[in-house]
């Protein structure tokens, strides 16, 4: 999977052939934790959030939705197309808002089609959480969904203090994933949400390494990473998930999860 | 008073360990729901909640099994007090209370 993104790369932007970045899926929103409920801009994009260098074309969405105090509220129907552009090329994501109105954890669920990568010959599906939540009350934020891949917290995703650190179990059907293989990534940019737009990188990677971090889980299925940076961080598990096979192809199904770093101040 | 806390406190377990919250918006119907909760997730069902104006209580109540409590908002200035007893007492500003 790896050596292939590389490849990719590669093939896409020769400028940037040393980096070895990983696809990511998004759905942003600028804040995860809200003092009050408020109806909040989400963009949902595949990217590659530290270096930018390739928006991919996602194929659709097979399930969005919330759990807010037990109760599911699909949010497929708010999604609206829009072509993203990301700092090297623009690609087809979507746009929506949700009224984040009630007290306590909105844990979005965002399962896009299967999305062919041509460089690998694969299919990729990425399941993706993120947590949003409104005036302090913790409800829902480490459910476990059972889904076919999941990233499920032991840290609140929105409450990390940059220099802390977010610990997770990677599942798949409610089972740890042993020694799963994670790949680590930092949003290295703001997103302009009027222009539907990824804006300059914020840092420079010491070496191709940093870009896309890759870690393990250990024999429980459990990782756990330091957080150096406020912002947006995006946990990936590599083909965690139970589908193996997508019209005839090979298909990655990861589970994403996202949390957000503030510093102390 | 005291025995307020207590049967709170045995309500809710280590209550007093944890941050009283509460969060209220405008349902466009003039009526307006204010939810509460604490800091460890426990439920506030039950905890004492009032709408006071000018100082005194004009509405009171408890907060629902969903730990909420929705009321006819109140012409004027008024503020939504969620009281978790005493030093746990949190207030929300009407005009603060928005859609």
């Amino acid at each position: 999977m790896k050596k292939s993104t590389l490849l990719s790369a590669v093939a896409a932007v020769s400028m940037l052939a040393t980096s070895a970045a990983a696809h990511f899926q998004m759905n942003y929103t600028p804040e995860s934790a809200l003092d009050k409920g408020k109806t909040i801009e989400l963009r949902q994009v595949f990217t590659h959030p530290f270096a930018d260098e390739h928006t991919m074309d996602m194929s659709g969405v097979e399930e969005f939705y919330v759990i807010n105090k037990k109760r599911k509220k699909d949010l497929k129907d708010t999604l609206e197309t829009i072509t993203f552009k990301g700092n090297h090329n623009s690609g087809k994501g979507y746009k929506s808002t949700y009224k984040a109105r009630r007290m306590g954890d909105h844990l979005m669920v965002l399962k896009p089609k299967p999305y062919y990568e041509s460089n690998e010959d694969i299919y990729i599906q990425q399941i993706t959480k993120t947590v949003v939540n409104v005036a302090g009350l913790p409800t829902d934020w480490d459910r476990e969904l059972g889904l076919k891949a999941e990233i499920v917290p032991l840290t609140k995703p929105y409450s990390i203090w940059t220099g802390g650190s977010f610990t997770g179990v990677v599942k798949s059907n409610g089972k740890p994933v042993p020694f799963a293989e994670i790949e680590v990534e930092y949003l290295n940019r703001d997103v302009d949400l009027r222009n539907n737009a990824m804006g300059p990188s914020k840092v420079k990677a010491p070496h191709d390494s940093f870009v896309t971090m890759g870690i393990k889980a250990n024999k429980d299925g459990e990782f756990t990473f330091a957080i150096p940076k406020a912002g947006w961080w995006g946990f990936c598990a590599l083909g965690a998930g139970s589908d193996k096979e997508y019209k005839g192809k090979e298909l990655s199904q990861d589970a994403v999860i996202w949390v957000q770093a503030k510093d102390m101040k | 008073m005291k025995k307020t806390v207590l049967v709170l406190a045995l309500a809710t377990g280590s209550l007093f360990a944890h941050t009283a919250l509460m969060s209220c918006f405008d349902n466009g119907d003039g009526t307006v729901t204010c939810e509460g909760g604490f800091s460890d997730g426990s439920s506030a069902s039950g905890v004492k909640f009032r709408v006071e104006q000018n100082g005194k209580t004009v509405i009171e109540g408890k907060m629902s099994e969903y730990s909420d409590f929705t009321f006819e908002k109140p012409s004027g200035a008024y503020t939504a007090v969620f009281d978790a007893g005493e030093g746990h007492a949190v207030k929300i500003t009407g005009s603060d209370i928005t859609e």
